[in-house]
């Protein structure tokens, strides 16, 4: 399964390679919005982990362009810094789930495995 | 409003003197003219007496005058021979000497042998009655007194003396009616002496005053007894004869100063004196002016009450009297009154000063001066409340000093909170990142099967580090987000039981009581209940951690009085705990964050700043009560209106 991880942070892109890899996921990381919408394009993960506060366009926006270009990929929302308000415009962009950072290994697996059983079974 | 206190003043004062010399002035007024009047009335009697005394003393003198000539040898030897022209001499000499009006010899009843006057021996000896000789000649003594003469009898005197007799009546409307226009008849004062020679009566001397229109006796009493008293222009006392009801010989004056003869006495005195024969003395109308009058009857020769003396005083002169002591009450009362309006106005200016200023100073306070100038202390009531009032504005300076203190405190507070608030926020965006890293790695490693123990304990401190910055960053991001609350209404009660309920494990474990007071009648509040619950929850755990086994935590709610905003009702929760308590010097540290006094790693502290974070924003405020030794309570107020962000 083919995960891609947004994050203009390098430490955070190389702790989700660490755990998902060791995990068996494949991993593609992208530093920013918009490299991330052209490896959409090639790559077709089949989920998107995403930071919501980086530099030039931010996690909303390229959650709003997946959602309108390929509404099936599930995207999990990180933060470091999130209100209830964040949380709720990231639902309502498109977000399935929402972890906080920092996380541990087992925090992230397990958010990856319910979304992952989410979609593999849609009539839920 | 100071102008009203001092008119009521003036106006009571006014009113006290107004009324005391109203009262003086009536009663007074009355008993003085009582006296004055019973003065004048026992004055009045006493010249009635003198004036009888001379009305007397002249029938005396006429009755001295024939008694003498009678003696005289040559009267008596001429009347023996009838000599005519003898006797009339020597009458026409007596009558000169003793004022006679008229006097005569009679010789035999009606007979009359010679007279004064223009016909001194008449032709025919039987002539008209003459009262007088008639009862000296019937009784054989000498007679003396008041006696009636018809007209007839003056006329054969003398024509002169009828005439002078003569009357008319003039109108008196309050006299008894009477028919006829004019009095012929006179009233004379009189005396007949017999002149007897051994047994044989030679004849009998008479002769009298006529009293119709002289004046002499009734001037003789005005300037005797009132020694020419003249008051206004005007003799004050007056006399008066009447015959029947008539005055005939008065000095009082009619209007146009003429005396008053031919006017009549009122019924009423005519009835009294003359039918009844009573003295009276009383304050009469006479003629045109009130008097002071006393009237008693004359009794002619035969004790027939045939007219009266009168005597009476202007009673004009008396009333002067009692006007001129009212006039001085009034001025006394007038001056009294004028001294109430100064004494007012001077008292109220005495007594208002100090409350015109205690006003200004009011007024001042009103206008937030809260150190006005009261003035100096008065010694009376008004003193007191001076003193009260003073102690009025130093709470007021005391409370105004506090709130200020308090919104003081309050504003660093949250200026406090809002820098941190910022800090953190950037701090904990920054940390995360990394912060993922450490923790990812660190238990990627610990995974690893191949490691030694050392190294898997060095590993697991490592972890265990970083989750404490990992709750001390989620803790200042707690505290720093200035989330929007979602408010709802909320039952209090309801939502401090759920958050007790949450704790009653932990509790049990400690073993430390919980408790819950829940207030009657609370007012549902609007509230972000999670929010609030975690503000709750974080006072509790507090108290719970600051209890030791076998202590207690008390939650009560209720309803009481604000302390900062008089007259506002506000809702109260208390946790109360009886555990180790707080020391007076980290009071006001409590709510800044990372402020503990729990031991290294385990709190934040940040749990009372956020708790405190969040009921501010519900409007409410915290404030700690604490003893060392036997535990705090934490207060959470919440307003009842007026709830704000």
């Amino acid at each position: 399964m083919k995960i891609m991880v947004v994050d203009d942070e390098g430490i955070v892109l190389d702790s989700c390679r660490r755990v998902l890899e060791a995990d068996g996921f494949q991993v593609l990381l992208v530093t920013s919005a918009d490299k991330a919408l052209a490896a959409i394009q090639d790559q077709e993960p089949a989920l998107l982990l995403v930071d919501i506060k980086m530099p030039e366009r931010d996690g909303m926006y390229l959650m709003r362009e997946v959602k309108e270009k390929w509404p099936d990929i599930p995207i999990i929302v990180m933060s470091g810094y999130h209100t209830a308000e964040t949380v709720k415009e990231a639902v309502k962009m498109g977000a399935t789930t929402f972890i906080a950072k920092p996380f541990t290994p087992d925090e992230l697996l397990e958010t990856l495995r319910q979304v992952i059983q989410k979609k593999e079974s849609p009539g839920n | 409003m100071f102008y009203s206190t001092r008119s009521k003043l003036i106006a009571s004062f006014l009113g006290v003197s107004f009324l005391v010399g109203a009262v003086s002035l009536l009663i007074g007024g009355q008993l003085l003219y009582k006296a004055v009047l019973s003065e004048a009335t026992k004055r009045v009697r006493l010249d009635l007496n003198a004036a009888r005394e001379i009305y007397l003393a002249r029938i005396n003198s006429v009755k001295v005058s024939l008694n003498i000539t009678t003696l005289g040898f040559g009267f008596r030897s001429a009347l023996r021979k009838y000599d005519d022209l003898e006797l009339v001499t020597r009458l026409r000499r007596m009558a000169q000497h003793a004022e006679l009006d008229f006097a005569g010899i009679v010789t035999g009843e009606d007979e009359t042998l010679c007279r004064i006057g223009p016909n001194p021996v008449p032709n025919e000896r039987h002539q008209t009655a003459n009262p007088i000789a008639n009862l000296a000649f019937e009784q054989g003594i000498p007679i003396s007194g008041t006696v009636v003469l018809s007209n007839e009898f003056l006329s054969a005197e003398s024509p002169e003396l009828a005439n002078q007799a003569k009357i008319q009546l003039l109108p008196s409307p309050k006299a008894a009616p009477r028919a006829e226009k004019e009095e012929p008849s006179g009233m004379a004062l009189a005396a007949a002496i017999p002149v007897f020679e051994g047994d044989d009566l030679l004849g009998i001397l008479y002769g009298g005053i006529l009293l119709n229109r002289s004046q002499k006796i009734v001037d003789k009493v005005r300037d005797a007894v009132f020694q020419q008293e003249v008051y206004k222009g005007r003799s004050i006392g007056t006399a008066t004869i009447f015959f029947n009801d008539l005055r005939i010989s008065t000095n009082v004056s009619t209007l146009d100063g003429k005396r008053a003869i031919g006017t009549r006495v009122s019924k009423e005195v005519k009835d009294h004196v003359l039918e009844k024969g009573v003295t009276w003395t009383e304050r009469a109308f006479v003629v045109n002016d009130w008097y002071i009058t006393a009237y008693e009857p004359i009794e002619d020769i035969f004790g027939k009450r045939v007219g009266m003396l009168y005597v009476g005083i202007l009673e004009a002169q008396y009333i002067d009297i009692v006007k001129k002591v009212l006039t001085v009450f009034v001025l006394i009362t007038v001056a009294g009154m004028a001294l109430a309006i100064g004494l007012g106005y001077i008292l109220a200016d005495k007594i208002m000063s100090p409350v015109h200023r205690l006003i200004k100073a009011s007024q001042q306070v009103s206008e937030g001066n809260l150190s006005p100038e009261v003035g100096p202390l008065s010694k009376d009531e008004i003193g007191v409340l001076q003193n009260t009032f003073k102690d009025m504005i130093v709470s007021l300076q005391e409370r105004d000093r506090r709130s200020r203190a308090e919104s003081e405190d309050r504003l660093l507070q949250s200026e406090k909170q809002a820098s941190i608030g910022r800090l953190a926020a950037g701090v904990a965006h920054e940390i995360n990142n990394p912060l993922t890293g450490v923790l990812t790695f660190t238990h990627m490693l610990l995974r690893r099967k191949d490691i030694g123990d050392d190294i898997r304990s060095d590993l697991q401190t490592i972890a265990k580090a970083t989750e404490r910055v990992r709750r001390i960053v989620k803790g200042l991001l707690d505290f720093s987000r200035q989330t929007k609350l979602d408010r709802e209404p909320t039952e209090i009660n309801r939502l401090v039981r759920s958050t007790i309920s949450l704790m009653e494990n932990q509790a049990l474990l400690k073993g430390v009581g919980i408790e819950f007071n829940p207030g009657k009648n609370l007012p549902m509040l609007t509230l972000d209940r999670s929010q609030f619950q975690s503000a709750l929850l974080n006072l509790i755990i507090n108290a719970l951690d600051a209890t030791e086994t076998g202590g207690n935590v008390i939650v009560s709610t209720g309803i009481t009085l604000s302390a900062s905003d008089a007259g506002q009702k506000v809702v109260e929760i208390a946790i109360a705990d009886t555990g180790c308590g707080i020391p007076p010097e980290d009071l006001d540290k409590l709510f800044d964050p990372f402020f503990s006094t729990k031991g290294i790693g385990q709190g934040t502290g940040l749990g009372l700043a956020v708790s405190f974070g969040i009921v501010q924003r519900h409007g409410g405020t915290i404030w700690v009560q604490s003893e060392v030794g036997s535990g705090s309570t934490f207060t959470i107020r919440l307003p009842l209106e007026g709830q704000r962000e």
